[in-house]
């Protein structure tokens, strides 16, 4: 037995014989037995007490009070299943929502980037006014890297598609030219083998490879001895160096990266300084040097270089990127919306079960007055209350997060790739500390309200009173009504911000975007340059690709082009138009240059405006003609005809080789059906040969069926050509607007679940209030109150909460949706339209949810009522 | 009535109330009602004590080793606890009076003046 126990054991017999003795000292005065029991104990005090505060001098009294009161807790839980189950239910739904948008959240924003003190990288590009950001030229790269003092260290990256050969099925991987020193500026080391050294960034480098941790366990078995071993791409044998770690990770998708020497080695591109072509840098700032000072060095660097090559730079400028908002893109406003909205049905959840717990309170107004009465602190009498709040939270938690568990892989591939930027979403200690946090401020939020109130001293008059209307009811009901009051609010912002989107979502898929995405299969596939390294060659591949697919049964047309609509590929070039005032050479037109086949724009569905479209006949032997969009003929040839003019691409220089304008074909929107249309030329593939191109093929039957057909045809003329991207047009359509619709879609949920859960607190504020005017409803109908009237009156209840929080809602509205103005399209952030439909929808909601107890009131029957006390 | 005030009002008395225990306690150990009592009568009933808060007292004072109990009989003959000075409670008996002391000194002293005020 410990100390403490054994002195405590007769702490009762020792208090007893102190009142027994006192007691015999009183008798001894002369008092009456009864009398002088009665004076000793009055002199003692309170005995309970006595003994409470006498053991909380040897034990952790906070401890021994928690778990008293989480025992106590768990036994009032137990004894209302059906207040514990709605309440246990609301919470898990908003916990596990909360927990899913957070894991999301961590994932993309939060996460560290695998990378050594990621925050003081940053990725560079170049800017024009023409197109807004390019690629960076390496030309550019290097005067960059030994102009610049703001970063310590600069390397370039070139993405490089690959096709790996030499194996049974030819595939399409990508990767990347590195400068050497790219790993060493993030901070990582090859998993196995070596990092690339100084001198390979020399044209002329043997080909080496590193090789990424996923590539080497699929394609090379994690062969441990791999670093030395060869691999075949495009046909040329690279020696492997070593293998990238488990956790690396880029912008792209990197299977294998190369020392930049490799790509540079008879690349005419790299030391091209107006090329600007899937490059760009990343830097580490130099110790002591701000983003804003590494920006203004770099812009007065670019400046000096526009004036220095006028011809390649001018009006190119340079934009620096912290790292994360590389990675992160655009997706942060859409991730930050639905964390808000998820926040927002967690506290409408918890509004409801504060609500739960008056309802409940009221019942136990009795109880809570006699423990006070019998000395029970007032603090502890709420921690108990908050104790069951703890419990409640804990299990809906729990619940909650099992249901995020359940769930974490569904949602991991319901959030479209777009906005994950590469991030993988999963359940972690961060998310585990975020629940753990959510459960704290869910039990303080909903359970510290109701606790402090029910607790209030003049609820200490419930003990005479008969339990059932009790004079603090009122302020009761109006802490109530509080709730409904915010819940409306916060429901009404929600329905708001899903009905902008709604509204977005229906004009963005109304758009007419140039082109017809039905029944339209699309195949991206790049030939090897070593094979097909003379323009005959290449010719002759796409065309016997053509002529085999337009021979397939189901296809109705099929065509090349080196451009699908919606996807990132874009390949653009200054142009002269013949007779135009020579600009300087920043302010060139700029249009997308697209190299096309015959039947590109009847494929696609692109209306031909004007003139004709590219035939079989515009081959290398006809003389050279181009087509141009509709906004290229408005801007260049306004009031005239463009047809039969000509332009040429580039600048005017050596060689004039002019383009005889034959067509004007409809504007697309290339770049995302929310973007406008661009400037666009089309070139016949016959006259201008890309070794890099997209197969289109519109079928008459569903596209799925063709696609075996297809790889079949070109299997047939290059066995060895891999196919890298098959989709169908409506699937880019779809993807295209992926984040816009999960944004939608999750907030529609939300909020839905937004609108339940705050009809339910409605209904129940009135419907209690219904029930504890029974009395007053029993006394008005019997005075001779019409049933209308009844009616009317507590309508008039539900209607008053519901104008409240939507008022509040309103102005919380107003300046809310305003951040969400980037994912909108045709609609405004505070499109009257929007918000008066929906604070309508609202106050039918509450009024629907008002009419059940109303109802109720009416058939009170004034006889019953008035016996009811 | 507030928790806050009632807390503050239990500090002031525990301090006093430890220093009455011990000062009761050098005569000899004894018993609780008798501590009670003696406190009582000792101060002309000035100090009434609630008795119920003695217990508290007694198992803090108990707590930091300043007294010990031990199992005796009462004065009708019942098993009872007594509690005995330890020579640890005897030091720092001393050392709360003379701290006892210096501050009714100093309270004394500062309400002086404007006693003789008030007399004038």
């Amino acid at each position: 037995m410990k100390r403490r126990d054994r002195i405590l054991a007769d702490l009762d017999q020792d208090i007893r014989e102190h009142i027994e003795v006192e007691t015999r000292d009183n008798i001894a005065r002369g008092m009456s037995p009864e009398a002088a029991r009665t004076a000793a104990f009055r002199k003692f005090g309170n005995v309970t007490r006595a003994k409470e505060e006498t053991r909380e001098v040897w034990s952790f009294v906070w401890l021994e009070q928690f778990l008293q009161d989480v025992r106590y807790g768990l036994r009032m839980i137990w004894k209302s299943p059906g207040f514990t189950t709605v309440a246990v239910l609301t919470l898990a739904l908003g916990i596990g929502a909360n927990t899913a948008i957070f894991s999301v959240v961590y994932a993309v924003l939060l996460r560290p980037l695998p990378y050594r003190d990621a925050s003081r990288l940053v990725l560079l590009n170049e800017t024009t006014p023409n197109v807004g950001t390019v690629s960076v030229s390496y030309p550019n790269f290097i005067d960059w890297r030994s102009q610049s003092h703001a970063f310590s260290q600069m390397a370039a990256v070139h993405q490089v598609g690959f096709n790996l050969t030499g194996v049974a099925r030819p595939e399409s991987i990508s990767g990347s030219a590195v400068s050497p020193a790219f790993l060493s500026i993030l901070g990582v080391r090859p998993f196995l083998g070596r990092d690339f050294d100084a001198a390979e960034e020399n044209a002329g480098t043997a080909p080496v490879l590193l090789l990424s941790y996923d590539l080497w366990q699929s394609h090379l078995g994690a062969d441990p001895d791999v670093v030395g071993k060869s691999m075949s791409l495009d046909g040329r044998a690279f020696t492997i160096v070593g293998v990238l770690p488990a956790s690396f990770r880029w912008l792209d998708k990197m299977d294998v990266i190369e020392p930049i020497g490799v790509w540079a080695t008879n690349n005419p591109e790299a030391a091209d300084r107006g090329g600007r072509g899937d490059t760009s840098a990343v830097g580490r700032l130099a110790p002591g040097v701000t983003f804003e000072q590494a920006r203004a060095e770099m812009e007065s660097i670019a400046a000096r270089l526009a004036r220095e090559y006028p011809g390649p730079d001018d009006k190119f400028n340079v934009e620096l990127m912290p790292m994360r908002d590389a990675f992160v893109g655009d997706s942060r406003p859409a991730i930050l919306i639905l964390f808000g909205a998820v926040l927002f049905v967690l506290l409408i959840a918890c509004a409801n079960v504060a609500n739960l717990f008056l309802a409940r309170g009221a019942t136990r107004t009795k109880e809570i007055a006699l423990r006070l009465a019998f000395g029970a602190s007032r603090g502890r009498v709420i921690r108990q209350m908050l104790a069951e709040s703890f419990i409640l939270a804990f299990l809906g938690g729990a619940l909650g997060l099992a249901l995020a568990i359940g769930g974490i892989h569904a949602i991991a591939r319901w959030i479209p790739k777009d906005m994950l930027s590469g991030a993988t979403v999963n359940l972690n200690g961060a998310v585990f500390a975020f629940v753990a946090a959510l459960i704290v401020l869910a039990a303080f939020i909903f359970g510290l309200a109701p606790a402090a109130h029910s607790t209030t001293p003049d609820l200490q008059s419930g003990l005479k009173e008969s339990g059932r209307t009790t004079s603090a009811s009122a302020a009761q009901h109006k802490l109530r009504g509080a709730f409904a009051v915010a819940e409306i609010s916060l429901a009404l912002v929600l329905l708001i911000g899903a009905g902008l989107m709604t509204k977005s979502l229906y004009r963005l898929m109304s758009v007419n975007p140039g082109f017809r995405p039905d029944r339209v299969l699309t195949m991206e596939m790049d030939l090897l340059e070593r094979q097909y390294s003379t323009d005959p060659v290449v010719l002759n591949f796409w065309q016997r690709v053509l002529d085999g697919v337009r021979a397939l049964p189901g296809v109705e047309s099929a065509a090349v082009g080196t451009v699908v609509p919606l996807t990132g590929n874009h390949s653009r070039s200054d142009v002269t138009i013949e007779g135009m005032t020579a600009p300087r050479p920043g302010d060139y037109p700029h249009p997308d240059v697209h190299v096309v086949s015959s039947g590109y724009a009847a494929t696609l569905g692109i209306p031909l405006v004007r003139g004709r479209a590219f035939t079989d006949a515009d081959d290398e032997k006809a003389p050279h003609v181009g087509m141009v969009n509709a906004l290229m003929a408005r801007r260049f040839f306004p009031g005239d005809d463009p047809v039969g003019k000509r332009f040429m691409i580039g600048h005017p220089g050596k060689t004039e080789d002019w383009i005889t304008i034959v067509g004007v074909t409809g504007d697309t929107n290339l770049y995302g059906l929310a973007n406008p249309a661009r400037l666009e030329i089309y070139l016949p593939f016959r006259q201008a040969a890309e070794t890099n191109m997209n197969l289109i093929v519109k079928s008459g039957v569903g596209v799925a069926a063709l696609s075996a057909a297809i790889r079949e045809v070109i299997a047939g003329i290059d066995k060895d050509q891999p196919i890298s991207v098959t989709s169908t047009m409506n699937q880019l359509v779809s993807d295209s607007i992926a984040t816009r619709r999960i944004t939608l879609v999750l907030l529609g949920l939300f909020s839905g679940l937004a609108l339940i859960l705050a009809a339910i607190g409605i209904y129940g504020v009135i419907s209690y209030s219904v029930a504890q005017r029974t009395h007053e409803i029993g006394i008005r109908s019997a005075l001779g109150a019409q049933r209308g009237d009844l009616m009317q009156m507590i309508l008039k209840q539900g209607i008053k909460s519901a104008a409240a929080g939507i008022g509040i809602g309103l102005a919380a509205a107003l300046g809310l949706t305003r951040l969400m103005k980037s994912l909108l399209f045709g609609v405004g952030a505070m499109d009257p339209v929007t918000f008066i439909s929906v604070a309508m929808l609202l106050l039918l909601v509450a009024l629907a949810a008002s009419y059940i107890p109303a109802r109720r009131a009416m058939r009170v029957d004034p006889l019953v009522a008035l016996k009811y006390e | 009535m507030s928790t806050k005030e009632q807390k503050q009002k239990v500090e002031l008395l525990q301090g006093t109330l430890d220093l009455l225990i011990l000062r009761t306690l050098l005569l000899g150990p004894t018993h609780g009602h008798a501590i009670a009592k003696a406190i009582e009568f000792t101060s002309d009933s000035v100090l009434q004590v609630e008795q119920g808060s003695l217990y508290p007292a007694l198992h803090r004072l108990i707590k930091r080793q300043w007294i010990s109990v031990e199992d005796g009989t009462s004065e009708n003959n019942r098993r009872a606890k007594f509690y005995r000075l330890t020579a640890k409670g005897r030091r720092q008996l001393t050392v709360e009076t003379s701290k006892w002391n210096k501050m009714a000194g100093a309270i004394a002293q500062i309400l002086r003046p404007a006693e003789q005020e008030g007399e004038s």
